[in-house]
């Protein structure tokens, strides 16, 4: 401390401000005739402190890391909470379900039900079909020797894929229900309204024939109908979409553009005849209409010609 | 036996760690500020954290300087001021300008003011923080050569109203501290 009185010190005490308020300005006067040794000098300070910096924002993220985490795990109790909710009600439902399945056992017990038969299947892998007369056909490797007719049904994953149209020793060709050459008979599902489904090359068929005062309905599923005796009936086909109002098309069910697998069913659906009737009039096959006069089968079978 | 030797009685000298102690607390409101400044600086994503930083600036030097004068002294409010303007963007040396003003200010009229009620020690630093604010947008104004959008400058003197209670509650803590003894 260098050796002044008291006095001179209290005066020099009372001089800083008034120096250092002159050195500010003297400083903001000189920052703005020499800006690029202000801006270095900025920089410089900014260099220092980044590391700093970068600690704290390190921190900040490890913060938020730590809360968002948090949140996450209240998030999992709610969602445990919720599934232990939906659990303990399909449960009940499961319980439900053995329930009905068991009376509906008892009952068709009672009633000396005849059970249908179970379709036979075999499973076979898909080949991508360029060749050949249609546009929209697979190539299955499975054929005659696995047991597979023409027009047995083949089923994708979740839905109808297309029928069997060609059958060689070790591989069979299905057409699909979007070929422009596929036409097939279903129904919707809920007004069990017949309706022809028409494939033309694109992904969604077209509904054709479809009765003017049941339309259907947006959303609505298709199944398969029974009508030419060609499919068994109630095989999922996809659901109704409008692309533009008045024409109705399907969306399938089975993704046809990336089959891996199909299922080709034998329903055996063209074996099953109606036993001879005396005095029935078939109606569904005029070919088989016996050519001679109605009254000629009202007579007994005995008597006949 | 030889005669006692006449000591100069001495006053007990302060030990190293005490002087050190001595020297933290009068360094710890600037240390504090300058923290304020890195850390409202830093890219946190805080809202309004470069606003905010020139009224806690003004606010703790003035309520440094009205109660312990000696623990914000005018050179660490220079360099606290030049370190504002280089890690801001504000012209340099002006923030060193204005917070020495403010210093000065609260300094010289310490003993009236510390008689007052605390609001209004409140009323009278939103006038100091509002021409604070008025000054710095002169200033810039006269730097940029043209006239700028006054609209900051309201929000900061603004700002300026609303913290002080704030940091006035964490200043008085500090001083508390500081003392070991309670504060007004």
């Amino acid at each position: 401390m260098l050796p002044v009185s008291i006095q001179v010190r209290q005066a020099l005490g009372k001089l800083v401000l008034p120096a250092l308020l002159l050195l500010s300005v003297g400083v903001m006067i000189a920052g703005q005739v020499e800006k690029r040794a202000t801006e270095k000098a900025r920089m410089a300070v900014a260099g220092a402190l980044a590391p700093l910096w970068s600690m704290i924002s390190q921190a900040r993220a490890g913060v938020a890391d730590v809360s968002n985490g948090i949140r996450q795990a209240r998030h999992l109790s709610e969602e445990n909470s919720r599934l232990e909710a939906e659990n303990a009600t399909l449960r009940r439902w499961y319980d439900v379900a053995v329930s009905l399945a068991r009376e509906n056992d008892a009952l068709k017990t009672e009633l000396h039900w005849v059970p249908e038969p179970s379709p036979s299947f075999v499973t076979g892998r898909v080949v991508a079909d360029s060749g050949g007369i249609y546009a929209r056909a697979v190539l299955l490797v499975a054929g005659m020797q696995s047991g597979i007719q023409t027009g047995n049904v083949a089923l994708a994953a979740n839905g109808l894929a297309g029928r069997v149209t060609e059958v060689g020793p070790h591989a069979a060709r299905v057409l699909l229900i979007t070929d422009i050459s596929s036409r097939l008979p279903v129904m919707l599902e809920s007004s069990h309204a017949p309706a022809i489904m028409a494939g033309d090359n694109s992904d969604t068929p077209r509904l054709l024939y479809y009765p003017q005062d049941t339309r259907p309905l947006e959303g609505e599923r298709v199944v398969t109908g029974d009508q030419a005796g060609a499919f068994p009936a109630g095989i999922p086909v996809g659901t109704v979409h409008y692309t533009h109002p008045g024409t109705p098309v399907v969306q399938p069910f089975a993704r046809l553009n990336q089959l891996t697998m199909l299922r080709v069913f034998d329903f055996r659906q063209a074996e099953i005849e109606p036993p001879e009737a005396p005095g029935h009039v078939p109606l569904s096959h005029p070919a088989h209409r016996p050519l001679a006069l109605p009254f000629k089968t009202l007579l007994s079978p005995g008597q006949e010609g | 036996m030889s005669p006692m030797q006449w000591e100069p009685p001495s006053e007990p000298q302060d030990t190293l760690g005490q002087r050190l102690d001595a020297a933290a607390r009068h360094l710890l409101p600037s240390f504090i500020a300058l923290l304020a400044i890195i850390v409202l600086s830093a890219p946190l994503g805080l809202p309004g954290a470069a606003e905010l930083l020139p009224p806690i600036m003004l606010g703790s030097v003035f309520f440094w300087s009205l109660w312990r004068p000696s623990d914000m002294p005018p050179l660490n409010v220079f360099f606290l001021g030049i370190f504002m303007d280089l890690i801001g963007f504000t012209p340099l040396g002006v923030s060193a300008f204005i917070l020495l003003l403010v210093h000065g200010l609260a300094s010289y009229t310490r003993f009236g003011l510390m008689r007052l009620n605390f609001l209004l020690v409140w009323g009278v630093f939103g006038l100091i923080g509002a021409a604070a604010s008025v000054l710095q947008w002169a200033l810039a104004c006269l730097f940029r050569l043209h006239v700028l959008d006054p609209a900051p400058a309201f929000f900061e003197a603004l700002l300026c109203i609303g913290i002080y209670p704030l940091l006035s509650a964490v200043s008085s803590w500090f001083l508390h501290i500081l003392d070991g003894k309670p504060t007004s």
